[in-house]
């Protein structure tokens, strides 16, 4: 790598695949490697304007508590975990685009939690961050074992490789923060609430890498993750739910953007990934009535429920309302923009506060 | 025999289905070992799965169901599971 350079105030984490490797995949003879880097060429051309490249060790470098830990393996298209080693923190980018879209995807969550919220890492104590790609063969899936994450290639015909979209790389992520705060069940509404928060801080590190405005995010989810073919935009849309995809072989986005759409049901623990798209549109729209940056009010207000240890492993959406309201006023005052934002935001999504924290007689739909 | 797959759950959230039927087909025995191998392996009861994981149920004839979820599941289970997603109806 020869683009290094020195960053003296501003230590920065992440690291982008450098351009000339990504021109050389690009004209791969393997056109789905080609096609795949091509992609990440155009996307990453928005964030090289804001990101810089550290230099590895240097007289400048940072307290060692406040840096990543990245460690990325290969599963070499089998299931089993982790794989083996490909790339460890520092080192220089490889040639497999995979490897390095998780370990800059990394960087990336890992600068939003630190910067933003001042968290060090996953647990708040510099947790190393683990990630395998390659997980079996064309698996449509990336997920959060527990331990670390894991992101299939996609079988190219419906979904591209999981690690395209950096909003999923940091959902992945935001589960280990969840599971290392308030540990939401993931069932039922906590659960839509546990798959909500991971897509707010999962919007929130590419809008942070991005440098946008509520104003001038995309609210999408997995952007880039649809292939070609497929009738989409994304998989999901935080600004307008059930609007995201409309195609023959996935079927209709099913998310609802309020509770008059809530689905009951008990597939996939009881639609966590459909109704969470009711939380979801009421963080966008406490970010954008708030406006400016959403990781600063709007992110801040949802971090502190998140981690205020106030929040039930069984919270329902009214408890979890109830509860931002709360952390608005603390932080904002009685009379502040961003409470009024908080509370007309639930109200935009038909959820009411409930009077305490947890209170069983919340004015939501009850699930199961 | 009938071999019906469900997957639900994943980061996608979306519900697949698909359905094998073994009668008539010349591999149905090598169906039926598959299946059975893969019905020891599991158990009736929903397990724990983790955030974005799929959840699987396979269900024998309509009589027998078991379940699974990622990343723990067998490997003849995940053998299975992977043809009739594959080449099921």
């Amino acid at each position: 790598m020869t683009a290094l350079r020195v960053e003296a105030t501003h230590p920065v984490f992440c690291t982008i695949i450098p351009p000339h490797l990504l021109d050389r995949l690009a004209q791969s003879d393997d056109e789905a490697r080609a096609g795949r880097a091509r992609r990440t060429l155009e996307r990453d051309a928005a964030q090289r304007i804001r990101r810089r490249e550290a230099a590895p060790p240097a007289a400048t470098e940072p307290a060692a508590e406040e840096k990543p830990n990245r460690t990325i393996y290969d599963a070499g298209k089998v299931e089993t975990l982790p794989g083996t080693k490909v790339r460890g923190e520092g080192d220089e980018a490889v040639k497999d685009a995979s490897v390095n879209r998780a370990y800059a995807g990394l960087g990336s969550t890992f600068e939003l939690f630190l910067k933003g919220f001042e968290r060090n890492s996953i647990d708040g104590e510099g947790l190393a961050l683990d990630a395998t790609v390659h997980y079996g063969q064309e698996y449509n899936n990336a997920f959060w074992d527990g331990h670390q994450m894991v992101f299939g290639d996609g079988d190219g015909e419906i979904f591209n490789d999981f690690t395209t979209s950096l909003d999923v790389i940091g959902h992945e992520l935001a589960h280990g923060v969840t599971q290392y705060t308030a540990n939401l069940d993931y069932q039922g509404q906590a659960g839509a609430l546990n798959e909500s928060v991971s897509d707010v801080f999962g919007s929130l590190v590419k809008q942070y890498a991005l440098g946008q405005t509520a104003e001038e995010a995309d609210w999408l989810i997995g952007a880039d993750l649809l292939a070609g073919a497929v009738e989409g935009k994304a998989l999901r849309s935080m600004k307008a739910p059930g609007t995201a995809y409309d195609d023959d072989v996935l079927g209709k986005d099913p998310q609802p953007g309020s509770m008059d759409g809530y689905v009951d049901t008990t597939e996939d623990n009881g639609g966590v990934h459909i109704n969470s798209g009711i939380p979801n549109r009421a963080f966008y729209e406490v970010a954008t009535a708030i406006g400016g940056k959403a990781w600063e009010r709007a992110g801040q207000i949802w971090y502190d429920v998140l981690t205020g240890g106030k929040l039930a492993k069984d919270a329902n959406f009214a408890a979890f309302a109830q509860l931002t309201v709360a952390a608005a006023q603390k932080r904002y005052g009685k009379d502040s923009k961003e409470l009024a934002a908080v509370q007309k935001g639930w109200s935009e999504v038909g959820v009411t506060p409930a009077d305490e924290a947890g209170s069983p007689e919340a004015d939501t739909t009850p699930c199961e | 025999m009938r071999i019906q797959v469900k997957r639900t759950g994943g980061f996608a959230g979306i519900t697949r289905r698909a359905e094998v039927d073994t009668s008539g087909r010349p591999d149905a025995a090598e169906w039926h070992a598959l299946a059975e191998e893969a019905a020891a392996e599991g158990r009736g009861e929903p397990p724990a799965g983790v955030p974005d994981g799929f959840r699987y149920e396979i269900t024998l004839d309509g009589e027998r169901t078991v379940r699974c979820a990622d990343p723990r599941i067998g490997a003849a289970q995940r053998k299975l599971i992977t043809r009739v997603l594959k080449e099921g109806a």
